[in-house]
């Protein structure tokens, strides 16, 4: 069946998005819109005292301007009777909320005029007087001594001894830091909201979950489910920024009641970074302790990272440490500590990405100190089993990704010895270093519609912010249903549609690809059951040795044992004066899966090429090899671990968030001071897979894989320029002067 | 490109009366035409200002995409924001706004620059190519073509910008090795990370003899 | 932006008497600057007066110099044959600035102008002498990675963050000046000014004053040996950490002349004069290029933020001479 698929890779958005035709949120044309603008704040902790917004009310083209003071009610949001003190899961900012303010730049007035130019300017005018008090975002400093968040989350855990690797022969016992990093799509976050008559709304959203969007607005203005629409049929990006909704969409929601019309805010490059969550900081400690042969018998993983005032944020920073190798004794430590800064959110890789860099270096480092090769040392500590549940994987291949990648790269042929390489006047690096994720499969719905012509329409309301979802959902349909692509498409991002899942934590594939092979086969059993109704199909049924075995494959059924006796889908619906037939089905995590533990592998080899006299890294070769279950749509599983890479690349080389922690204020909160990779960063990048189904997990056997093509890389960096230079640096980014420090 | 002669500068002032001339003016005519009672509040409501607005557009003649545009624009609009928000050419992209990303390239007389960047006014008399206006009918672009072959684009946002910037980078003799094609678009961010499957269609292009816009 | 009114002139005369009749006016030409500092409320010019037209863009030779036009685009500079065989330094640098898409757009004379990048000179929220005097400068005891090692003042550690003009000012350019009266020639490493206690002013251009073209000898000896070195946090598309621009007169192995500049470093680009001396007739070799990084950070000092540029900066100088000499 794979045979039908050749020349069939190409993405289904590939003519919209080459042309300029595809519509992302803020593009969508509502006549009659009218422009809203962020003012933020300019303090990071204090308290509104007044509010000058007449200057703003002149200003030619303005609408209107809301404020804390003026703003619509928000029926779903608390009465703020006091400033938050205790940050709690789960509870967002509550816009134009209160006088009180958490962090820099949080949103304090929206102006809305009749144009961009005009709306903008009107913002800047908007002031306010403030009664200020100190902010405290130094994160930097002692972390680990600061006030952190209670709950059940942040208890410590130990397997084992805690303190085993204290009694190893050999130890390696080292900090890591990892600054703030942020998602910055290329598409700025946008919304266009309008009302229609009080208890209805329909937005065009950037968003990662159209039906997780519509249920927030759903319980942030006490809605029906029916009475909220969601848009959302092109995203620019999301990498998680996408996955909640945040207090700009409300204000745009606001600013439409507010004036009858409808609104369209896009935020501004700036506030991408302050309004739309980040990677947080994260100070952590790995203990490690091995035997002289290279066996692991203890591990200690403490990481400390940030959170806002307002709300807690947690991730699994630690969980690697718990589950990547086969070591008997682990002990974890993980705590959020609140500062003036807006709640972080997940991050491609979220926090394994984070815990990845630092247990992936210890390994490295542990390696050097044992004379064993990085890689044999990770064969050496190899988990069979889960080690952390005991339970057997679902599948796991991640010695044969190790393979792949170290043969691709020439891992064996190079010098191991530090500092010992040399191409040019450039110092040479190999480094590698890989993680895992969580594989999982969620609850999705989908319908699928034959029509009379013969084309498949299967629809999920889901959106893509990139992967290719649609493309691969499409060939799901194709391998299932035997037709040539051409014939099917696969529509999402409308939240009218049968619910699908968020697209984060890497499960889309697995999650909504399992709905897709199930609404088909659904089809196909309708299709049967057509054909067993058959008139002109009942001699052929009477004739059979094996009448219930019938086959619905490539628009046709058909007898199993004989191909030649068959009749066409569209007969079929002809007979039975059909102009299209439907399926709609569930697919729900698979109850087997319960006594398996599942996840997605890689390992990321680097070829490093260091400058030493300006510490200038380049990247020169790049083989991430990955464990992602069975691959569905080569060409885009290609890219999107290549994309993960060039994540990896601008985490490991370059991407820092700087505030300046006087004025808890963000001081390269844009595009040419918070760097990201470009072109010139980037080398050829090999991406290979095992490709072998788990079908324990779902039934089209794909693990999940956005976020592994990013966790384990930046440690890979950092290890090949150990290895080029001698010089170990333990806090991200390597920029030119850590490298000649 | 001639210079039309728009604006001379001697008599600027008769032919587009600014806003601010508007208002020392007007403060005078609203002076004597009102009593004081009114005169306040009329510049309470800020009626001065907002009259005022209307006269803050400046006329522009523009061809885009083959197509003459007749317009009157406040000097401070972009012609990115001209592009998406009036003229509803949302093909080229608003990824930061400060000439930082170019994703909102586009091709004036024939060379790629920032549309966020380039005030509108400046335009005047201009050809403007943008991504709508790179196919040729119903046929793609060698280079949109190319992109798509080799898959060069995922959430497609910076994808116009891209495919733009890479047509002018062929024509202007920079894809002559990988390296400099790479160096010669890193103006163009993409997040994520379609890096080498551009240069991929990039190079594609180029052996198959360049692009023509 | 607050908005402006906008003319368009058509002769280099009727541009100044434009910008001479309104204080708050200013000259726009490629605008990759000014648009960005107007947006975000750093510039805020009642009137602009579009100089993107007149006929000021042309590289040629006058008088024996190669007169570049202040109108010149980036990119046109970058490839023009003349500058690519008598002055290929100042084509590196021009390489190594921005994009190409902004290249295309930025001129010789708005390079010139280019303000700072310093954070805190864009975040209108922010204390800072430059943008508005005497409100202090965030950067002495604040973010100071990207600042001043050399000729700062405790008003302004600023640096100026163009790459051209540190090629031009290894080159011993000439600027040449125009008001609505009369033309100036100012050599090009006194057209920039240290910020003292007036950081809001770049340079020394009067008000009033347009520059109007560039001029560097056509018969130089830096023809061949040269080298632009830019040490950034990224590749391309970035500012610098440091930059040096080198320029050798070589006769065998034996150092005849050399030009040395450094960006990233200073108000200005920073011409080291000094080791430019130890360098004539030395003999191009490592040690000596580390000797001459080392006199070339004689009267440098950091600041808290950025102490590595005393490492990184004479590392940079010896590489750039390296790749100069072609060693």
């Amino acid at each position: 069946m794979d045979k039908l698929l050749e020349n069939e890779d190409d993405r289904v958005t590939g003519r919209a998005v080459v042309t300029g035709s595809a519509t992302y949120a803020a593009e969508h044309q509502v006549p009659g819109t009218l422009y809203a603008v962020l003012t933020g704040s300019t303090i990071a902790h204090g308290t509104i005292t007044a509010m000058d917004t007449r200057q703003a009310e002149r200003a030619p083209g303005v609408i209107a301007v809301i404020t804390h003071l003026n703003a619509p009610p928000v029926p779903g949001y608390e009465p703020v009777t006091a400033r938050i003190t205790k940050p709690e899961g789960g509870k967002g900012m509550q816009v134009f909320g209160g006088p009180y303010i958490y962090f820099n730049d949080q949103p304090i007035a929206v102006v809305v005029a009749d144009t961009f130019e005009r709306a903008t300017y009107a913002a800047s005018l908007v002031k306010a007087t403030y009664q200020k008090e100190k902010p405290e975002t130094d994160f930097t400093i002692n972390i680990e001594e600061r006030p952190a968040v209670d709950g059940p989350r942040f208890k410590d855990s130990t397997r084992g001894n805690a303190e085993a690797w204290k009694t190893a022969p050999v130890q390696v016992s080292e900090e890591y830091i990892l600054p703030i990093e942020v998602h910055n799509p290329m598409e700025l976050h946008s919304i266009i909201a309008l009302w229609d008559g009080e208890d209805k709304v329909t937005v065009y959203d950037k968003t990662q979950g159209v039906i997780s969007t519509q249920r927030s607005i759903m319980s942030a203005f006490k809605l029906k489910q029916e009475n909220v629409q969601v848009f959302a049929p092109f995203v620019g990006g999301g990498f998680g920024s996408a996955l909640r909704t945040w207090p700009h969409e409300i204000a745009a929601l606001l600013a439409a009641k507010k004036t009858g019309k409808p609104v369209k805010l896009v935020l501004t490059r700036n506030q991408m970074f302050t309004m739309v969550g980040y990677r947080p900081f994260t100070k952590q400690k790995i203990n490690l302790g091995a035997t002289a042969d290279g066996k692991i018998i203890g591990l200690s993983h403490e990481a400390h990272s940030i959170t806002s005032p307002y709300e807690v944020f947690s991730e699994g920073v630690i969980n690697i440490s718990k589950t990547l190798y086969d070591i008997p004794n682990v002990f974890t430590r993980y705590q959020v500590h609140p500062f003036n800064v807006s709640t972080p959110t997940w991050m491609r890789g979220p926090g394994e990405a984070t815990g990845a860099f630092a247990l992936e270096s210890a390994m490295d480092e542990l390696s050097y100190k044992l004379k064993m090769d990085p890689l044999d040392l990770r064969l050496a500590n190899h988990a069979e089993k889960d080690p952390e549940s005991g339970k057997p994987f679902s599948s796991k291949f991640l010695k044969e990704a190790y393979q792949l990648g170290a043969d691709a790269i020439g891992w064996r042929q190079r010098n191991p010895l530090a500092a010992s390489m040399k191409e040019a006047n450039m110092l040479v690096g190999y480094g590698l270093g890989g993680g895992l994720f969580n594989a999982s499969r969620g609850t999705a719905k989908a319908i699928a519609t034959l029509g009379a012509n013969g084309n498949l329409v299967v629809q999920s309301a889901v959106s893509d912010s990139g992967p290719g979802t649609a493309t691969a959902m499409v060939k799901v349909a194709a391998n299932n249903m035997g037709m040539p692509q051409d014939k099917i498409s696969f529509e999402l991002g409308d939240s009218s549609l049968p619910p699908g899942p968020t697209q984060g934590g890497s499960t889309t594939t697995s999650t909504l690809g399992s709905a897709v092979h199930i609404v088909t086969s659904a089809l196909k059993a309708k299709l049967i059951g057509l054909a067993k109704k058959s008139k002109t199909f009942s001699s052929t049924l009477a004739n059979a040795h094996r009448p219930d075995d019938l086959v619905a494959e490539g628009g046709m059924v058909y007898l199993a044992e004989n191909k030649s006796k068959s009749i066409s889908f569209g007969e079929l619906m002809k007979e039975q004066g059909l102009t299209e037939i439907s399926a709609m089905e569930e697919s729900k995590p698979n109850e087997k899966m319960k006594g398996y533990a599942a996840f997605s592998y890689s390992v990321h080899f680097v070829k490093v090429l260091v400058h030493p006299l300006t510490g200038m890294i380049k990247i020169d070769k790049v083989v991430i090899a990955g464990d992602a279950g069975k691959i569905i749509s080569p060409k885009t599983a290609e890219s999107q671990m290549i994309g993960g890479a060039v994540g990896g690349i601008g985490m490991a080389l370059m991407e820092e968030g700087v505030l300046d922690h006087r004025y808890g204020r963000w001081i390269n909160n844009n595009f040419a001071d918070y760097h990201v990779p470009v072109h010139h960063d980037v080398p050829l990048i090999q991406a290979l897979f095992v490709d072998k189904p788990d079908l324990i997990l779902n039934p089209i056997g794909a693990k999940g894989m956005g976020e592994i093509a990013i966790i384990g890389f930046a440690a890979a960096v950092a290890n090949a320029v150990y290895h080029a230079t001698g010089k170990r640096l333990r806090e991200l980014p390597l920029t030119p002067d850590k490298v000649v420090a | 490109m001639a210079d039309n002669n728009f604006l001379p500068e001697k008599n600027d002032n008769f032919l587009c009366p600014s806003r601010r001339n508007f208002l020392k003016q007007s403060s005078l005519i609203t002076a004597l035409a009102m009593a004081p009672p009114a005169l306040v509040k009329a510049s309470e409501q800020g009626l001065d200002e907002k009259v005022a607005s209307l006269f803050e557009n400046q006329s522009l003649r523009l061809t885009v995409n083959g197509v003459q545009k007749e317009l009157m624009v406040e000097p401070r609009v972009t012609l990115l924001d001209l592009l998406r928000e009036k003229l509803h050419l949302t093909g080229t992209k608003k990824g930061c706004d400060f000439g930082q990303c170019g994703a909102c390239t586009v091709h004036v007389d024939g060379h790629r620059v920032l549309s966020c960047l380039s005030l509108a006014v400046m335009q005047d008399g201009k050809q403007v190519i943008t991504i709508e206006g790179l196919t040729d009918g119903e046929n793609l672009h060698p280079m949109q073509q190319a992109f798509i072959e080799h898959d060069g684009f995922q959430c497609g946002y910076c994808t116009p910008g891209q495919v733009m910037s890479a047509v002018a980078c062929v024509q202007e003799g920079h894809a002559t090795t990988r390296e400099e094609a790479r160096e010669f678009m890193s103006g163009n961010i993409c997040r994520c990370g379609a890096y080498p499957n551009i240069i991929d269609a990039i190079m594609s292009v180029k052996e198959k003899g360049g692009s023509h816009a | 932006m607050l908005n402006f009114d906008y003319v368009r002139p058509t002769t280099q005369q009727s541009a100044l008497n434009a910008i001479k009749k309104n204080k708050n006016s200013a000259f726009i030409a490629g605008g990759t600057n000014l648009v960005d500092l107007m947006k975000r409320g750093v510039a805020t010019p009642e009137k602009l007066v579009d100089i993107s037209r007149l006929p000021m863009k042309e590289i040629s030779l006058v008088s024996g110099n190669i007169r570049i036009g202040a109108g010149a685009l980036n990119s046109t500079v970058a490839e023009n044959d003349l500058i690519l065989k008598n002055a290929p330094l100042l084509s590196k640098a021009l390489h190594a600035g921005a994009s190409p898409q902004i290249r295309n757009m930025a001129t010789v004379g708005g390079n010139m102008l280019q303000r700072t990048r310093c954070p805190y000179f864009y975040d209108t929220a922010l204390p800072c002498n430059k943008r508005a005097p005497g409100t202090g400068c965030s950067a002495v005891e604040g973010y100071s990675r990207m600042h001043a090692i050399f000729g700062a003042s405790n008003a302004c550690i600023a640096v100026h963050p163009s790459d051209m003009c540190v090629a031009l000012a290894a080159l011993d350019a000439v600027v040449v000046i125009a008001n609505n009266k009369t033309e100036r020639r100012l050599a090009f490493t006194d057209f920039h000014r240290l910020p003292g206690d007036k950081p809001n002013l770049d340079n020394n251009l009067q008000a009033g004053e347009l520059i109007i073209a560039v001029e560097i000898p056509e018969k130089n000896l830096f023809s061949e040996h040269t080298a632009y070195v830019k040490v950034r946090d990224r590749s391309s598309y970035a500012f610098a950490l440091v930059s040096v621009a080198a320029a050798l007169s070589l006769n065998g192995n034996s150092i005849r002349e050399a030009r040395l500049a450094m960006g990233g470093v200073a108000h200005k680009p920073w011409r080291l004069t000094a080791a430019e001396n130890f360098l004539r007739g030395k003999s191009a070799t490592e040690d000596i290029f580390k000797e001459a990084g080392r006199i070339a950070m004689q009267d440098a000092k950091a600041y808290p933020g950025n102490k590595f540029k005393l490492t990184l900066a004479p590392n940079a100088i010896i590489e750039a001479l390296k790749q100069a000499a072609g060693i």
